[in-house]
Protein backbone atom coordinates (compact mmCIF):
# COMPACT_ATOMS: atom_id res chain seq x y z
CA UNK A 1 0.00 0.00 0.00
CA UNK A 2 1.62 3.56 -0.99
CA UNK A 3 1.03 6.19 1.78
CA UNK A 4 0.81 9.78 0.57
CA UNK A 5 1.32 13.36 2.38
CA UNK A 6 -1.68 14.77 2.46
CA UNK A 7 -1.20 18.99 2.95
CA UNK A 8 -4.19 20.54 3.36
CA UNK A 9 -5.24 24.02 2.43
CA UNK A 10 -5.04 25.85 5.59
CA UNK A 11 -1.72 24.52 6.28
CA UNK A 12 -2.24 23.60 10.02
CA UNK A 13 -2.38 19.84 9.92
CA UNK A 14 0.02 17.29 7.86
CA UNK A 15 -1.31 14.19 7.57
CA UNK A 16 -0.03 10.79 6.28
CA UNK A 17 -2.75 8.91 5.52
CA UNK A 18 -3.85 5.87 3.88
CA UNK A 19 -3.86 6.34 -0.29
CA UNK A 20 -7.41 3.95 0.09
CA UNK A 21 -9.63 6.00 2.65
CA UNK A 22 -11.84 2.79 2.58
CA UNK A 23 -10.44 -0.26 5.03
CA UNK A 24 -9.01 -2.88 3.06
CA UNK A 25 -9.85 -5.99 4.87
CA UNK A 26 -6.83 -8.75 4.18
CA UNK A 27 -4.42 -6.26 4.70
CA UNK A 28 -3.26 -6.80 8.73
CA UNK A 29 -0.90 -4.85 8.49
CA UNK A 30 -0.64 -2.05 10.74
CA UNK A 31 -0.74 1.95 8.96
CA UNK A 32 1.69 4.57 9.69
CA UNK A 33 -0.31 7.20 9.88
CA UNK A 34 0.76 9.72 12.01
CA UNK A 35 -0.44 13.15 12.72
CA UNK A 36 1.72 16.27 12.92
CA UNK A 37 0.30 19.65 14.31
CA UNK A 38 2.40 23.00 12.42
CA UNK A 39 0.35 25.30 13.61
CA UNK A 40 -0.18 27.27 16.78
CA UNK A 41 2.10 26.91 19.62
CA UNK A 42 3.42 23.53 19.75
CA UNK A 43 2.43 21.23 22.62
CA UNK A 44 4.66 21.00 25.23
CA UNK A 45 5.98 17.36 25.31
CA UNK A 46 5.86 15.91 28.83
CA UNK A 47 9.00 14.19 28.43
CA UNK A 48 10.98 17.14 28.01
CA UNK A 49 10.13 19.58 31.26
CA UNK A 50 12.56 21.42 31.78
CA UNK A 51 12.41 25.43 33.15
CA UNK A 52 13.89 26.19 29.80
CA UNK A 53 12.19 25.33 26.97
CA UNK A 54 10.80 27.33 24.70
CA UNK A 55 7.06 27.23 26.23
CA UNK A 56 8.37 28.22 29.52
CA UNK A 57 10.43 31.67 27.95
CA UNK A 58 7.69 32.81 25.79
CA UNK A 59 5.28 32.40 28.77
CA UNK A 60 7.81 34.08 31.03
CA UNK A 61 8.79 36.39 28.28
CA UNK A 62 5.11 37.58 27.96
CA UNK A 63 3.72 37.71 31.32
CA UNK A 64 6.89 39.89 32.72
CA UNK A 65 6.26 42.09 29.95
CA UNK A 66 3.14 43.01 30.33
CA UNK A 67 3.62 43.07 34.30
CA UNK A 68 6.39 45.95 33.47
CA UNK A 69 4.30 47.98 31.05
CA UNK A 70 1.45 48.24 33.30
CA UNK A 71 3.86 48.76 36.37
CA UNK A 72 6.39 50.93 34.80
CA UNK A 73 4.50 53.04 32.04
CA UNK A 74 0.88 53.23 33.65
CA UNK A 75 -0.58 55.77 31.27
CA UNK A 76 -1.48 54.34 28.69
CA UNK A 77 -0.93 50.44 29.62
CA UNK A 78 -3.02 50.29 32.99
CA UNK A 79 -6.02 52.32 30.78
CA UNK A 80 -5.75 49.12 27.68
CA UNK A 81 -5.23 46.72 30.45
CA UNK A 82 -8.41 47.53 32.18
CA UNK A 83 -10.39 48.56 29.18
CA UNK A 84 -9.60 45.33 26.69
CA UNK A 85 -10.16 42.55 28.88
CA UNK A 86 -13.83 43.04 28.56
CA UNK A 87 -13.89 41.25 25.27
CA UNK A 88 -12.39 38.06 27.03
CA UNK A 89 -15.74 36.88 28.23
CA UNK A 90 -16.63 37.11 24.52
CA UNK A 91 -13.71 35.57 23.12
CA UNK A 92 -14.50 32.96 24.91
CA UNK A 93 -17.83 32.46 24.79
CA UNK A 94 -17.54 32.23 20.86
CA UNK A 95 -14.77 29.65 21.57
CA UNK A 96 -16.42 27.26 23.56
CA UNK A 97 -19.74 27.13 22.26
CA UNK A 98 -17.72 26.46 19.03
CA UNK A 99 -15.59 23.94 20.08
CA UNK A 100 -19.14 22.28 21.53
CA UNK A 101 -20.40 22.26 17.80
CA UNK A 102 -17.10 21.21 15.99
CA UNK A 103 -16.17 18.25 18.07
CA UNK A 104 -18.81 16.39 17.54
CA UNK A 105 -19.42 17.78 13.79
CA UNK A 106 -15.98 16.65 13.26
CA UNK A 107 -16.38 13.39 14.75
CA UNK A 108 -19.64 13.01 12.65
CA UNK A 109 -17.67 14.11 9.43
CA UNK A 110 -14.42 11.62 10.27
CA UNK A 111 -17.03 8.57 10.75
CA UNK A 112 -18.94 10.15 7.06
CA UNK A 113 -14.98 10.01 5.30
CA UNK A 114 -14.62 6.54 6.56
CA UNK A 115 -18.12 5.01 5.73
CA UNK A 116 -18.62 2.49 3.65
CA UNK A 117 -21.87 3.85 2.87
CA UNK A 118 -21.72 5.66 -0.51
CA UNK A 119 -23.87 8.57 -0.09
CA UNK A 120 -22.73 9.32 3.77
CA UNK A 121 -18.97 9.38 2.66
CA UNK A 122 -19.83 11.69 -0.68
CA UNK A 123 -21.75 13.91 1.35
CA UNK A 124 -18.42 14.31 4.56
CA UNK A 125 -16.09 14.33 2.10
CA UNK A 126 -17.79 17.13 -0.22
CA UNK A 127 -18.29 19.13 3.19
CA UNK A 128 -14.66 18.93 3.75
CA UNK A 129 -13.58 19.93 0.66
CA UNK A 130 -16.00 23.15 0.12
CA UNK A 131 -15.04 24.45 3.37
CA UNK A 132 -11.52 23.42 3.27
CA UNK A 133 -11.62 25.98 -0.01
CA UNK A 134 -13.23 29.04 1.58
CA UNK A 135 -11.36 31.42 3.57
CA UNK A 136 -13.23 31.49 7.49
CA UNK A 137 -13.84 35.22 6.93
CA UNK A 138 -15.38 34.78 4.15
CA UNK A 139 -17.68 32.77 5.96
CA UNK A 140 -17.84 34.74 8.62
CA UNK A 141 -19.10 37.41 6.46
CA UNK A 142 -21.19 34.69 4.24
CA UNK A 143 -23.37 33.57 7.48
CA UNK A 144 -23.86 37.14 8.71
CA UNK A 145 -24.28 39.39 5.81
CA UNK A 146 -24.67 37.24 2.86
CA UNK A 147 -27.86 34.73 4.55
CA UNK A 148 -29.04 38.14 6.42
CA UNK A 149 -32.00 37.46 4.22
CA UNK A 150 -32.66 34.08 4.75
CA UNK A 151 -31.74 33.28 8.21
CA UNK A 152 -31.44 36.75 10.45
CA UNK A 153 -28.27 35.35 12.82
CA UNK A 154 -27.16 37.30 15.56
CA UNK A 155 -23.53 38.47 15.95
CA UNK A 156 -22.47 35.22 18.26
CA UNK A 157 -25.01 32.59 16.25
CA UNK A 158 -23.09 33.52 12.88
CA UNK A 159 -20.35 33.75 14.55
CA UNK A 160 -20.28 29.85 16.06
CA UNK A 161 -21.97 28.61 13.04
CA UNK A 162 -19.35 29.48 10.70
CA UNK A 163 -16.35 28.91 12.64
CA UNK A 164 -18.20 25.33 13.46
CA UNK A 165 -18.44 24.74 10.20
CA UNK A 166 -14.94 25.60 9.57
CA UNK A 167 -13.15 23.79 12.47
CA UNK A 168 -15.72 20.90 11.90
CA UNK A 169 -13.66 19.58 8.92
CA UNK A 170 -10.75 20.28 10.20
CA UNK A 171 -11.41 18.05 13.12
CA UNK A 172 -13.59 15.68 10.73
CA UNK A 173 -10.07 15.32 8.98
CA UNK A 174 -8.36 14.57 12.24
CA UNK A 175 -10.97 12.24 13.34
CA UNK A 176 -10.39 9.81 10.49
CA UNK A 177 -7.07 9.81 10.50
CA UNK A 178 -6.77 8.87 14.02
CA UNK A 179 -9.50 6.33 13.70
CA UNK A 180 -7.21 5.05 10.50
CA UNK A 181 -3.94 4.62 12.95
CA UNK A 182 -5.87 1.90 14.87
CA UNK A 183 -4.50 -1.47 13.50
CA UNK A 184 -6.96 -3.53 11.99
CA UNK A 185 -6.61 -6.44 14.14
CA UNK A 186 -8.48 -4.53 17.01
CA UNK A 187 -11.78 -4.61 14.00
CA UNK A 188 -10.74 -7.78 13.48
CA UNK A 189 -10.77 -8.72 17.18
CA UNK A 190 -13.72 -7.08 18.34
CA UNK A 191 -15.66 -8.20 15.39
CA UNK A 192 -14.93 -11.83 15.85
CA UNK A 193 -15.96 -11.46 19.48
CA UNK A 194 -19.58 -10.40 17.88
CA UNK A 195 -19.37 -6.98 18.26
CA UNK A 196 -21.22 -5.12 15.09
CA UNK A 197 -19.85 -1.96 13.23
CA UNK A 198 -20.93 0.94 15.58
CA UNK A 199 -20.04 -1.06 18.68
CA UNK A 200 -16.75 -1.92 17.53
CA UNK A 201 -16.72 1.60 17.02
CA UNK A 202 -17.34 3.03 19.99
CA UNK A 203 -15.52 0.36 22.40
CA UNK A 204 -12.76 -0.40 20.50
CA UNK A 205 -11.93 2.13 18.17
CA UNK A 206 -12.63 5.40 19.47
CA UNK A 207 -11.08 5.03 23.08
CA UNK A 208 -8.20 4.21 21.63
CA UNK A 209 -7.87 6.81 18.99
CA UNK A 210 -9.12 9.28 21.05
CA UNK A 211 -4.97 9.76 22.57
CA UNK A 212 -4.06 10.21 18.57
CA UNK A 213 -7.01 12.41 18.52
CA UNK A 214 -6.08 14.58 21.52
CA UNK A 215 -3.49 16.69 21.00
CA UNK A 216 -4.17 17.64 17.48
CA UNK A 217 -8.11 18.57 18.15
CA UNK A 218 -6.87 20.18 21.38
CA UNK A 219 -4.44 22.94 18.93
CA UNK A 220 -6.90 22.66 16.39
CA UNK A 221 -9.10 24.58 19.64
CA UNK A 222 -6.21 26.77 20.33
CA UNK A 223 -6.36 27.90 16.66
CA UNK A 224 -10.23 28.40 16.97
CA UNK A 225 -9.63 30.53 19.63
CA UNK A 226 -7.08 33.06 17.98
CA UNK A 227 -9.27 32.72 14.89
CA UNK A 228 -12.24 34.23 16.80
CA UNK A 229 -10.38 37.69 16.07
CA UNK A 230 -11.76 37.04 12.86
CA UNK A 231 -15.19 37.83 14.20
CA UNK A 232 -14.57 41.68 15.17
CA UNK A 233 -15.58 41.87 11.90
CA UNK A 234 -19.24 41.62 12.55
CA UNK A 235 -18.52 44.06 14.80
CA UNK A 236 -18.34 40.93 17.97
CA UNK A 237 -17.80 42.80 21.39
CA UNK A 238 -14.65 40.14 21.82
CA UNK A 239 -11.32 40.32 22.71
CA UNK A 240 -10.03 41.95 19.22
CA UNK A 241 -13.27 44.53 18.59
CA UNK A 242 -12.37 45.62 22.03
CA UNK A 243 -8.95 46.40 21.03
CA UNK A 244 -10.15 47.48 17.87
CA UNK A 245 -12.53 50.33 19.21
CA UNK A 246 -9.71 51.31 21.91
CA UNK A 247 -7.34 51.79 19.28
CA UNK A 248 -9.00 53.80 17.17
CA UNK A 249 -10.29 56.22 19.66
CA UNK A 250 -6.47 56.71 21.39
CA UNK A 251 -4.82 56.53 18.03
CA UNK A 252 -2.73 54.50 20.21
CA UNK A 253 -2.54 51.50 17.74
CA UNK A 254 1.10 50.10 19.03
CA UNK A 255 0.18 50.21 22.39
CA UNK A 256 -3.12 48.69 22.11
CA UNK A 257 -2.19 45.61 19.80
CA UNK A 258 1.02 45.10 21.79
CA UNK A 259 -1.03 44.03 24.61
CA UNK A 260 -3.77 42.33 22.80
CA UNK A 261 -1.25 39.85 20.85
CA UNK A 262 0.64 39.32 24.86
CA UNK A 263 -3.19 38.47 26.42
CA UNK A 264 -3.43 36.32 23.24
CA UNK A 265 -0.21 34.47 23.77
CA UNK A 266 -0.85 33.85 27.34
CA UNK A 267 -4.26 32.16 26.93
CA UNK A 268 -2.71 29.91 24.01
CA UNK A 269 0.39 29.35 25.89
CA UNK A 270 -1.90 28.21 28.96
CA UNK A 271 -4.14 26.39 26.88
CA UNK A 272 -1.29 24.21 25.04
CA UNK A 273 -0.22 23.23 28.84
CA UNK A 274 -3.48 21.81 29.58
CA UNK A 275 -3.75 19.73 26.21
CA UNK A 276 -0.35 18.52 27.12
CA UNK A 277 -1.43 17.63 30.93
CA UNK A 278 -4.72 16.09 29.20
CA UNK A 279 -2.08 14.16 26.84
CA UNK A 280 -0.38 12.52 29.07
CA UNK A 281 -3.15 11.61 31.53
CA UNK A 282 -4.31 9.38 28.45
CA UNK A 283 -1.12 7.25 28.42
CA UNK A 284 -1.72 5.47 31.22
CA UNK A 285 -2.13 1.87 29.49
CA UNK A 286 1.44 2.21 27.45
CA UNK A 287 3.17 0.73 30.79
CA UNK A 288 6.24 -1.20 30.36
CA UNK A 289 7.02 -4.45 31.87
CA UNK B 1 -30.90 -26.13 0.66
CA UNK B 2 -27.11 -27.42 0.57
CA UNK B 3 -26.83 -30.78 -1.68
CA UNK B 4 -24.20 -33.27 0.23
CA UNK B 5 -24.34 -31.14 3.54
CA UNK B 6 -23.20 -33.52 6.24
CA UNK B 7 -25.77 -33.38 8.57
CA UNK B 8 -22.52 -34.74 11.27
CA UNK B 9 -20.63 -31.46 10.56
CA UNK B 10 -20.42 -28.87 12.77
CA UNK B 11 -18.32 -27.06 10.00
CA UNK B 12 -19.26 -27.78 6.41
CA UNK B 13 -17.52 -25.76 3.33
CA UNK B 14 -18.77 -25.99 -0.13
CA UNK B 15 -16.70 -25.27 -2.98
CA UNK B 16 -15.47 -21.68 -1.36
CA UNK B 17 -13.94 -19.47 -3.87
CA UNK B 18 -12.24 -16.43 -2.67
CA UNK B 19 -9.85 -13.74 -4.67
CA UNK B 20 -7.77 -11.11 -4.09
CA UNK B 21 -7.41 -8.81 -7.15
CA UNK B 22 -6.69 -11.24 -10.08
CA UNK B 23 -4.85 -13.83 -7.93
CA UNK B 24 -7.15 -16.82 -6.45
CA UNK B 25 -6.56 -17.23 -2.80
CA UNK B 26 -8.87 -20.06 -2.30
CA UNK B 27 -9.96 -22.23 -5.36
CA UNK B 28 -12.96 -24.50 -5.07
CA UNK B 29 -12.26 -25.92 -1.32
CA UNK B 30 -14.47 -28.04 0.50
CA UNK B 31 -14.18 -29.02 3.59
CA UNK B 32 -16.42 -30.69 6.37
CA UNK B 33 -15.12 -30.98 10.48
CA UNK B 34 -17.14 -33.17 13.14
CA UNK B 35 -18.20 -31.55 16.23
CA UNK B 36 -15.18 -32.23 18.38
CA UNK B 37 -12.97 -32.49 15.95
CA UNK B 38 -9.33 -30.92 16.29
CA UNK B 39 -8.64 -30.00 12.24
CA UNK B 40 -4.64 -28.76 12.10
CA UNK B 41 -4.03 -26.85 8.72
CA UNK B 42 -0.84 -26.61 6.97
CA UNK B 43 1.18 -25.49 4.31
CA UNK B 44 4.00 -22.99 2.99
CA UNK B 45 2.87 -19.12 3.26
CA UNK B 46 0.76 -18.12 1.09
CA UNK B 47 -0.96 -21.14 0.60
CA UNK B 48 -4.70 -20.02 1.44
CA UNK B 49 -4.60 -21.50 5.08
CA UNK B 50 -5.40 -18.38 6.72
CA UNK B 51 -7.78 -17.43 4.42
CA UNK B 52 -9.73 -20.31 5.13
CA UNK B 53 -9.71 -19.91 8.57
CA UNK B 54 -11.09 -16.06 8.49
CA UNK B 55 -13.57 -17.21 5.85
CA UNK B 56 -15.16 -19.89 8.30
CA UNK B 57 -16.33 -16.49 10.95
CA UNK B 58 -16.82 -14.14 7.59
CA UNK B 59 -13.69 -11.80 8.54
CA UNK B 60 -12.70 -12.50 4.73
CA UNK B 61 -15.59 -12.75 2.12
CA UNK B 62 -15.63 -14.92 -0.02
CA UNK B 63 -16.56 -14.78 -3.59
CA UNK B 64 -18.44 -18.08 -4.48
CA UNK B 65 -19.39 -21.30 -2.18
CA UNK B 66 -21.09 -21.67 1.06
CA UNK B 67 -19.82 -22.24 4.33
CA UNK B 68 -21.97 -24.06 7.00
CA UNK B 69 -21.73 -23.56 10.46
CA UNK B 70 -24.05 -25.66 12.88
CA UNK B 71 -26.50 -26.08 9.53
CA UNK B 72 -26.04 -21.97 8.92
CA UNK B 73 -24.90 -20.31 5.85
CA UNK B 74 -22.53 -17.87 6.68
CA UNK B 75 -22.71 -16.16 3.57
CA UNK B 76 -26.43 -15.45 3.56
CA UNK B 77 -26.81 -12.02 4.58
CA UNK B 78 -30.20 -13.14 5.82
CA UNK B 79 -28.72 -14.86 9.04
CA UNK B 80 -27.08 -12.21 11.60
CA UNK B 81 -23.14 -12.91 11.51
CA UNK B 82 -22.86 -10.91 14.84
CA UNK B 83 -24.72 -13.80 16.60
CA UNK B 84 -23.24 -16.39 14.71
CA UNK B 85 -19.43 -15.19 15.30
CA UNK B 86 -20.50 -15.20 19.37
CA UNK B 87 -19.94 -19.54 18.90
CA UNK B 88 -16.71 -19.03 16.80
CA UNK B 89 -13.96 -17.81 19.26
CA UNK B 90 -11.10 -16.83 16.96
CA UNK B 91 -7.34 -16.40 18.15
CA UNK B 92 -5.01 -14.09 16.06
CA UNK B 93 -1.06 -14.22 15.85
CA UNK B 94 -0.85 -10.70 16.55
CA UNK B 95 -2.78 -11.32 20.00
CA UNK B 96 -5.05 -8.02 19.30
CA UNK B 97 -6.13 -7.39 22.91
CA UNK B 98 -7.96 -4.18 23.36
CA UNK B 99 -4.75 -2.29 24.71
CA UNK B 100 -6.89 0.61 26.50
CA UNK B 101 -8.45 -2.27 28.69
CA UNK B 102 -7.27 -4.36 31.58
CA UNK B 103 -7.14 -8.20 31.44
CA UNK B 104 -9.99 -8.40 33.28
CA UNK B 105 -12.02 -5.82 31.19
CA UNK B 106 -10.68 -7.49 27.43
CA UNK B 107 -12.45 -10.73 28.83
CA UNK B 108 -15.27 -9.61 30.21
CA UNK B 109 -15.95 -6.58 27.53
CA UNK B 110 -17.90 -9.06 25.11
CA UNK B 111 -20.16 -11.40 27.49
CA UNK B 112 -21.23 -7.69 29.56
CA UNK B 113 -22.01 -5.79 26.12
CA UNK B 114 -23.45 -8.08 24.02
CA UNK B 115 -24.93 -11.58 26.50
CA UNK B 116 -26.19 -8.74 28.89
CA UNK B 117 -24.54 -10.55 31.27
CA UNK B 118 -23.93 -8.83 34.48
CA UNK B 119 -20.58 -7.73 35.92
CA UNK B 120 -19.98 -10.32 38.56
CA UNK B 121 -21.20 -12.62 36.43
CA UNK B 122 -18.93 -12.24 33.80
CA UNK B 123 -16.54 -11.53 35.94
CA UNK B 124 -16.88 -15.07 37.77
CA UNK B 125 -16.43 -16.23 34.40
CA UNK B 126 -13.16 -14.67 33.60
CA UNK B 127 -11.51 -15.56 36.74
CA UNK B 128 -12.44 -18.90 35.89
CA UNK B 129 -11.12 -18.33 32.86
CA UNK B 130 -7.71 -16.37 33.90
CA UNK B 131 -7.07 -19.27 36.04
CA UNK B 132 -7.54 -21.59 33.00
CA UNK B 133 -4.95 -20.52 31.10
CA UNK B 134 -2.55 -19.47 34.24
CA UNK B 135 -2.68 -15.86 34.69
CA UNK B 136 -5.31 -15.01 36.90
CA UNK B 137 -2.64 -12.92 38.70
CA UNK B 138 -2.97 -10.72 36.10
CA UNK B 139 -6.04 -9.63 36.12
CA UNK B 140 -6.28 -5.83 36.56
CA UNK B 141 -2.74 -4.91 34.66
CA UNK B 142 -3.03 -3.92 31.05
CA UNK B 143 -1.95 -6.05 27.81
CA UNK B 144 1.08 -3.75 27.26
CA UNK B 145 2.74 -4.80 30.88
CA UNK B 146 2.34 -8.67 29.61
CA UNK B 147 4.47 -11.17 27.87
CA UNK B 148 3.74 -11.83 24.26
CA UNK B 149 2.76 -15.66 25.78
CA UNK B 150 0.65 -14.17 28.31
CA UNK B 151 -0.95 -11.70 25.96
CA UNK B 152 -1.82 -14.76 23.36
CA UNK B 153 -3.48 -16.67 26.81
CA UNK B 154 -5.64 -13.81 27.70
CA UNK B 155 -6.62 -13.94 24.10
CA UNK B 156 -7.75 -17.15 23.83
CA UNK B 157 -9.41 -16.65 27.47
CA UNK B 158 -10.93 -13.36 25.76
CA UNK B 159 -12.21 -15.96 22.86
CA UNK B 160 -13.60 -18.66 25.42
CA UNK B 161 -15.77 -16.12 27.37
CA UNK B 162 -18.42 -16.13 24.70
CA UNK B 163 -18.29 -19.58 25.12
CA UNK B 164 -18.24 -20.55 21.26
CA UNK B 165 -18.34 -23.89 20.14
CA UNK B 166 -15.64 -23.32 17.80
CA UNK B 167 -12.36 -22.10 18.55
CA UNK B 168 -10.59 -20.86 15.02
CA UNK B 169 -6.47 -20.64 15.73
CA UNK B 170 -4.27 -18.65 13.30
CA UNK B 171 -0.90 -19.02 13.67
CA UNK B 172 -1.41 -18.52 17.67
CA UNK B 173 2.30 -18.72 18.31
CA UNK B 174 4.01 -17.74 15.33
CA UNK B 175 4.78 -13.96 16.63
CA UNK B 176 5.96 -15.86 19.91
CA UNK B 177 9.03 -15.80 21.77
CA UNK B 178 10.73 -19.63 20.87
CA UNK B 179 10.16 -19.79 25.13
CA UNK B 180 6.80 -18.66 25.10
CA UNK B 181 5.16 -20.48 22.49
CA UNK B 182 5.16 -24.22 25.06
CA UNK B 183 2.48 -22.00 27.69
CA UNK B 184 0.39 -21.02 24.97
CA UNK B 185 0.47 -24.72 23.19
CA UNK B 186 0.10 -26.25 26.51
CA UNK B 187 -3.35 -24.03 27.13
CA UNK B 188 -4.46 -25.03 23.38
CA UNK B 189 -3.81 -28.62 23.93
CA UNK B 190 -5.60 -28.67 27.73
CA UNK B 191 -8.54 -27.10 25.06
CA UNK B 192 -8.63 -30.06 22.97
CA UNK B 193 -8.37 -32.31 25.57
CA UNK B 194 -11.88 -30.88 26.79
CA UNK B 195 -13.72 -31.71 23.57
CA UNK B 196 -13.69 -28.26 21.87
CA UNK B 197 -13.35 -28.31 18.02
CA UNK B 198 -10.59 -26.70 17.06
CA UNK B 199 -9.74 -25.29 13.62
CA UNK B 200 -5.67 -24.59 13.82
CA UNK B 201 -3.44 -22.83 11.31
CA UNK B 202 -0.35 -23.15 12.60
CA UNK B 203 3.65 -24.39 12.01
CA UNK B 204 3.96 -26.20 14.93
CA UNK B 205 4.33 -29.90 13.44
CA UNK B 206 4.88 -31.09 17.16
CA UNK B 207 1.45 -29.89 18.35
CA UNK B 208 -0.20 -30.89 14.87
CA UNK B 209 0.99 -34.12 15.93
CA UNK B 210 0.02 -34.69 19.22
CA UNK B 211 -3.21 -32.37 18.99
CA UNK B 212 -4.73 -33.10 15.37
CA UNK B 213 -7.35 -35.48 14.99
CA UNK B 214 -6.56 -34.44 11.32
CA UNK B 215 -4.11 -32.95 9.03
CA UNK B 216 -5.06 -30.40 6.39
CA UNK B 217 -2.29 -29.73 4.10
CA UNK B 218 -2.84 -26.38 1.66
CA UNK B 219 -1.01 -24.92 -1.35
CA UNK B 220 -1.78 -22.70 -3.99
CA UNK B 221 -5.28 -22.05 -2.90
CA UNK B 222 -6.43 -25.71 -2.64
CA UNK B 223 -5.76 -28.61 0.08
CA UNK B 224 -3.98 -30.89 -1.36
CA UNK B 225 -3.77 -33.80 1.09
CA UNK B 226 -5.83 -34.52 4.14
CA UNK B 227 -5.29 -37.51 6.93
CA UNK B 228 -4.77 -38.65 10.48
CA UNK B 229 -1.39 -37.34 11.52
CA UNK B 230 0.77 -40.34 11.57
CA UNK B 231 0.31 -40.78 8.20
CA UNK B 232 0.60 -37.73 7.36
CA UNK B 233 3.76 -37.28 8.59
CA UNK B 234 5.00 -40.92 8.11
CA UNK B 235 3.51 -41.89 4.52
CA UNK B 236 2.89 -38.36 3.30
CA UNK B 237 1.72 -39.03 -0.76
CA UNK B 238 1.31 -35.89 -2.42
CA UNK B 239 4.75 -34.92 -3.89
CA UNK B 240 4.46 -31.24 -2.92
CA UNK B 241 3.58 -32.38 0.89
CA UNK B 242 6.88 -34.71 1.18
CA UNK B 243 8.96 -31.23 -0.31
CA UNK B 244 7.41 -29.41 2.57
CA UNK B 245 7.41 -31.64 4.90
CA UNK B 246 11.16 -32.12 3.87
CA UNK B 247 11.74 -28.49 4.12
CA UNK B 248 10.71 -27.55 7.85
CA UNK B 249 11.41 -30.99 9.53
Amino acid sequence: MQDKIEGQSKGNIVMVTEENAMPDSRDGQSKNTIIMVTEGPSIPDPREWRIVNAWSIALAGAVITLCCLAWFKPEPYREILTFVPDGLAATFQVTLLSICCAVPLGLLTGLGRISRNRLINLVASTYVEVIRGIPLLVQIFYFYYALSGLLQLSRTAAAVISISFCYGAYMGEVFRAGILAISKGQTEAARSLGFNRFQTMFYVILPQAWRTILPPIGNECIAMLKDTALVSVVSMPDLMQRARSFANNSYLYFETYTVVALIYLIITLLLSKVVSIMESRLNYYDGKR
Amino acid sequence: MMENANPNSIISIRNIWKYFGKNVALQDVSLDIAAGERVVVIGPSGSGKSTLLRSINRLEEIDRGHILVQGKDITDHHNDINVMRRNLGMVFQQFNLFPHKTVLQNVTLAPIKLLKLSRKKAEDRAFALLKRVGISDKANVYPAQLSGGQQQRVAIARALAMQPAIMLFDEPTSALDPEMVGEVLDVMVNLAEDGMTMVCVTHEMGFARTVADRIIFMDQGQILEMGAPDRIFTAPRHPRLRQFLNQIL
